[in-house]
């Protein structure tokens, strides 16, 4: 370009100001020099091709919740209309407003969140103890019980459900009249006990890739950090409780958040160990499969004899309920997702 | 201990363990939880259903004074398992056992190729500074904490007819109940293959990438965790590599190839186990749902052994087959 060669003409306007006038290349060119070429073109294919194939795959996503939601404002008359598709014809909150109170959906939420903050909490401690222990230390047979995590990982529990039943049933203390003494007819089924138990010995659902990410993050601390401890006269647990474990927070959300939830939308263990309407939980097929009544009878009354309608309708109700099993999680997911996403972003995972 | 002490009194001078041993040997008790439940019931539950599979269930007569009790009839269950039982495969015919796990195995190798292309392409757009980051990342973790597998229990607990009622007609016929079905009538089959066919593939791709298109529901959503691990990844590469390379005039797909594909490589290997745990274990598995649905607990206990060794082989094999491609930057080894 030419401005390049031409020196500016300085001149002084008053004692402490000075005007510099230089050639500039036209606006015109230089938008063509920045935007009409192969690179700018390709930046911005790139750009636009990122764009849709993200929007798309949200939309894969999030799709299933849209219809979810859709479907939870139809009416049973809605279901005999065939040009309705996504938005109703006549909008009703009936389906939250009988699943909300005959299916009591605020104790088995109530329930469900204790039982979720329980494990998650005692998950999360666990797991850091366990992974720390397979990351710093040494001691023979450190692989081999490492391999023993991982092929716990690889049994599903629904292989073992029966056996597993029975040994929460009578589970350790049976025969010692203890559990009949506590009110307890089925040994520790029906309570949070067989959940607990496997929370705290690191064996719940998916608790090995708990312990594997803890593992994965204290394997990126430097060892100098605990040696510094130990020389200021810190025994092995002061240095975890006191300068690994505060050290280790965003990765102990992120176990947290993730534990909770899967806790939180686990379908298996709660119908099997805890199958009384007295623990109701939001995934008890007794809260998510059960149809009011009152709906019950206002699909009767509008549907008189249209069973492929009164089906859908009880589709409909069941998908409400599923989405209203996942209401309370997406909120809590909205708050904590910066968390989330944080913690995993420094575990450290490059230390491999 | 004492014994071998004084015998050999030399060794009496060392006290003990050293400091390092003696640290070391901490580690135990970090685990102890752990073995603490291995030892109270874990082991037993697995020995317990390893004795189911080697047994048979049967019924005491009242005039033995009931009840049931287990009877010794060796690997008869796996024999029976293997060579006579049928089990529905994925398009619902009654097939052999062993051929359902078959398929099943194959068509997971191409799913988990899949989840992790994908989820490796996903991260790198998502750590890539850009309108809407935050948002859609949000959005992609979703799956990671509703669990893709409530939204198909939901789903599939109606067959999904609420969502064929609301999309029209032509749908992809194959896949899309298993992973939840949210994308019926978003693609259809019809034209995918006719777009393959007219370019020229082999129909064995077509029904492969046919698959994989009425699949893409399940598999996003099977991805989550593997995308967190990769983002996770992605972030711990010190951006200074990339800074060089640039000055050395490094393009995009070099820099990909050079920097950042070997620099996430264990990455690679950690999530290619996770994926096979997890897809093998998964409830929308044709064989997980074949092996739940059999009756009698030996032919259960019987058929989930045998599938728990196909899953340890196909981890074994992606560890080998993996193990050679993985490059770890260590300054000390």
């Amino acid at each position: 370009m030419d401005n390049n060669n031409a020196s500016p003409r300085v001149t002084k306007e008053t004692k402490n100001k000075i005007r510099v006038e230089f050639d500039r290349t036209p606006l015109k060119e230089r938008l063509k020099a920045k935007y009409l070429n192969g690179f700018f073109y390709k930046k911005v294919a790139l750009v636009i091709f990122r764009f849709v194939l993200l929007l798309g795959l949200s939309y894969i996503i999030l799709f299933p919740f849209f219809s979810k939601i859709s479907a939870s404002f139809f009416s049973p008359k809605d279901f005999l209309q065939t040009d309705v598709k996504y938005i109703p014809k006549f909008p009703t909150i009936d389906q939250y407003k009988y699943l909300i109170t005959e299916n009591h959906y605020l104790k088995a939420m109530l329930n469900t969140f204790l039982l979720s903050g329980i494990c998650a909490v005692l998950q999360m401690v666990v797991c850091a103890f366990i992974g720390y222990g397979f990351a710093k230390f040494k001691f023979k047979g450190n692989g081999i019980m490492f391999a023993v995590v991982l092929i716990t990982m690889m049994i599903p529990h629904q292989f073992l459900e029966s056996s597993m039943y029975l040994k929460f049933r009578y589970f350790v203390l049976d025969g010692t009249g203890i559990y009949s003494a506590l009110g307890l007819t089925q040994g520790l089924i029906n309570t949070f006990a067989p959940l607990v138990i496997l929370s705290l010995t690191g064996l719940a659902f998916k608790n090995g890739l708990f312990i594997f990410i803890m593992r994965q993050f204290y394997k990126g601390v430097p060892d100098e950090l605990e040696e510094s401890s130990y020389v200021d006269g810190y025994g092995v647990f002061k240095t975890f409780f006191l300068i690994i474990i505060p050290l280790s927070v965003p990765m102990l959300v992120t176990v947290f958040i993730l534990a909770f939830s899967w806790q939180w939308t686990d379908i298996f263990y709660v119908n099997m160990f805890l199958p009384s309407s007295k623990t109701l939980l939001l995934t008890s097929n007794a809260f998510w499969q059960q149809m009011p009544a009152t709906l019950e009878a206002a699909s009767a009354a509008q549907l008189s004899g249209a069973t492929a309608a009164s089906d859908l309708y009880v589709v409909a109700v069941r998908n409400t309920a599923g989405f209203l099993v996942i209401i309370p999680l997406i909120i809590m997911y909205l708050f904590c997702q910066r968390k989330l996403i944080q913690g995993i972003e420094h575990s450290g995972f490059g230390g491999m | 201990m004492d014994n071998v002490n004084v015998t050999a009194p030399v060794k009496r001078k060392r006290r003990g363990a050293s400091l390092t041993e003696k640290k070391s040997r901490m580690g135990w008790i970090f685990i102890l939880p752990f073995i603490i439940g291995l030892v109270l019931f874990y082991i037993a539950i697995v020995a317990n259903n390893l004795q189911f599979s080697l047994a048979e269930l049967r019924s005491r007569s009242m005039a033995q004074g009931g009840g049931y009790y287990l009877e010794w009839v060796g690997i008869d269950n796996y024999r029976y398992i293997l060579t006579e039982l049928q089990v529905p495969n994925a398009e619902g015919e009654n097939v052999m056992f062993l051929e359902v796990l078959g398929t099943s195995f194959l068509d997971q190798i191409v799913d988990i190729v899949t989840i992790i292309l994908l989820s490796l392409f996903v991260a790198v757009l998502l750590n890539q500074k850009m309108v809407g980051r935050a948002a859609f990342r949000a959005i992609f973790f979703v799956p990671v904490v509703i669990g893709a597998g409530i939204i198909a229990k939901i789903d599939s607990s109606g067959q999904n007819i609420i969502l064929e009622a609301m999309s029209d007609g032509k749908t992809i016929e194959t896949g899309a109940v298993a992973g939840g079905g949210g994308m019926t009538g978003l693609v259809s089959a019809m034209d995918v293959s006719m777009l393959f066919m007219n370019l020229g593939f082999g129909s064995g791709l077509v029904d492969v990438v046919v698959g994989l298109v009425s699949d893409i529901y399940d598999i996003v959503n099977r991805s989550g965790v593997q995308m967190l691990i990769f983002l996770s990844g992605l972030q711990s590469i010190s951006p200074a590599i990339y800074e060089s390379a640039q000055m050395e005039g490094a393009t995009g797909w070099e820099t990909f190839w050079k920097i950042t594909f070997p620099m996430i490589s264990p990455m690679i290997l950690a999530n290619a186990v996770y994926t096979v745990i997890d897809s093998m274990t998964s409830e929308s598995n044709t064989v997980m749902q074949d092996i739940l649905a059999m009756e009698g607990y030996s032919y259960k206990a019987a058929a989930s052994s045998i599938y728990f060794f196909v899953t340890a082989l196909a981890i074994v094999i992606v560890y080998l087959v993996m193990r050679g491609f993985v490059f770890y930057n260590r300054r000390n080894d």
